[in-house]
């Protein structure tokens, strides 16, 4: 809940209610200004000078109008993209579930193995679980030996692999475009 | 790795013109005279909010479509039907008696704003010469050409429906709040955080 990524689609959310506030000042500003030209044009006296009125109180109806059209898109990417990590962060939690079941990893181990795959270091995991710094270490060693890995490193690079590797065998970079972003192709 | 329920979420643009019109309304009440140039100037921002609203309502986001929440009356009695035998349905948008509240609501502020205009005509003007306490609280367009004018009967009409309709409002807006009360206790404070800025 604390990682990078999410900060990504926050500071898409973050623009959309500036784009609504000026779609609001718009909308407002455009009522007031349409009532007066209203009066105006039913006084009659046509001329240049209603005829700019028309044309401002257009431009004013298709600003809020586009402004509010933008604002959909930008709420739907945002929305979408969202999506898209909930995804991804369903999947990697799935692979590493069965990863752990299949190294067959106590509970303490478990919670260990995604501290560190989270980038805790060895304290800050021991100040997390209030264990001795000890333990951790020894708790790391039997997950390195459990997977068949050396280091935190290679254990990282073990998930990554199969991400990798899933996303080329169901063509994601290839025919079905990842969910948003698309900087594949 | 937290579990997601799929979710309803309200969209900046309804937030903002929901709390807009909820603080016209409630300085509108509490410190803005009648007849002021203030009171007129609430009107026209309430309509302003109202319309953008109503635009939202057809090119808006999903939960904010009307086609997310049409008002259904059969629906309405299951969702009490619902609320009765403590099933909770989730909705796409506002649930069926919520959703018949919001349409009330602002047929119900269409009105007020029609009525209002109708007697008001456009914004008068606003220069330097006229003090804030003015603004807020004189009476606008009286006094000077003797305040016994003669109303015309479609005038006094206007008075009479825009006087109807702002009482049904407050009737309505207690009614909302209570439901919105009601369905917090029922559901969780999800209804109302959602409404709220930041919330989701
Ligand atoms: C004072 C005047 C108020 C008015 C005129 C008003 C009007 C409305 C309207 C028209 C809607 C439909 C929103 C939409 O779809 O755009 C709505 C929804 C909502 N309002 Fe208000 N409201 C008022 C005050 C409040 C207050 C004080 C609260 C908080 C306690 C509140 C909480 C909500 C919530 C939570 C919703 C969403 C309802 C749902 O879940 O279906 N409102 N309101």
């Amino acid at each position: 809940m604390t990682n990078g990524a999410i900060t990504t689609t926050q500071r898409g959310d973050r623009r959309i209610p500036v784009v609504v506030a000026i779609v609001v000042v718009q909308a407002i500003a455009a009522v007031f200004f349409i009532a007066d030209a209203a009066v105006d044009i039913t006084a009659g006296e046509w001329g240049l000078h209603i005829l700019a009125e028309v044309l401002i109180a257009l431009a004013l109806l298709a600003g809020v109008a586009l402004g509010a059209w933008q604002t959909r898109r930008m709420f739907e990417t945002a929305h979408r993209n969202e999506q898209a990590l909930q995804i991804a962060r369903g999947a990697v939690a799935e692979i590493m579930a069965s990863r752990f079941i299949e190294w067959r990893l106590t509970d303490a181990e478990t919670e260990v193995a995604l501290f560190a795959l989270k980038g805790c270091e060895t304290p800050e995991i021991a100040d997390l679980r209030q264990v001795a710094e000890g333990t951790v270490r020894a708790q790391l060693t039997a997950i390195y030996a459990k997977a068949g890995v050396s280091s935190r490193h290679a254990l990282s690079s073990l998930f990554l692999e199969d991400l990798i590797e899933v996303s080329t065998d169901k063509g994601i970079f290839g025919k079905g475009a990842p969910p948003e972003g698309g900087d594949a192709n | 790795m937290t579990v997601h329920t799929p979710t309803r979420r309200w969209d900046p643009l309804v937030k903002i013109t929901h709390w807009g019109v909820a603080a016209v309304v409630v300085v509108n009440a509490l410190i803005v005279g009648e007849g002021s140039i203030a009171h007129i100037y609430a009107g026209y921002t309430l309509a302003a909010l109202l319309a953008l609203r109503i635009l939202w309502g057809f090119i808006g986001t999903y939960s904010a479509r009307f086609s997310s929440f049409k008002p259904s009356p059969s629906r309405a009695l299951g969702h009490i039907a619902d609320i009765r035998a403590g099933r909770h349905e989730v909705h796409k948008s506002h649930n069926p008696l919520g959703a018949l509240m919001a349409y009330a609501l602002w047929a119900c502020l269409a009105v007020i704003i029609a009525s209002g205009i109708g007697m008001a005509g456009a914004p008068p003007a606003v220069d330097a010469s006229i003090s804030a306490s003015e603004f807020i609280s004189g009476e606008y367009g009286e006094g000077s050409e003797g305040s016994e004018r003669e109303e015309s009967q479609a005038e006094e009409l206007f008075e009479e429906v825009h006087e109807i309709a702002v009482n049904l409002l407050y009737v309505l807006i207690a009614l909302h709040i209570a439901g919105v009360a009601f369905e917090t206790a029922r559901s969780g404070k999800r209804t109302i955080t959602a409404m709220l800025p930041g919330g989701k």
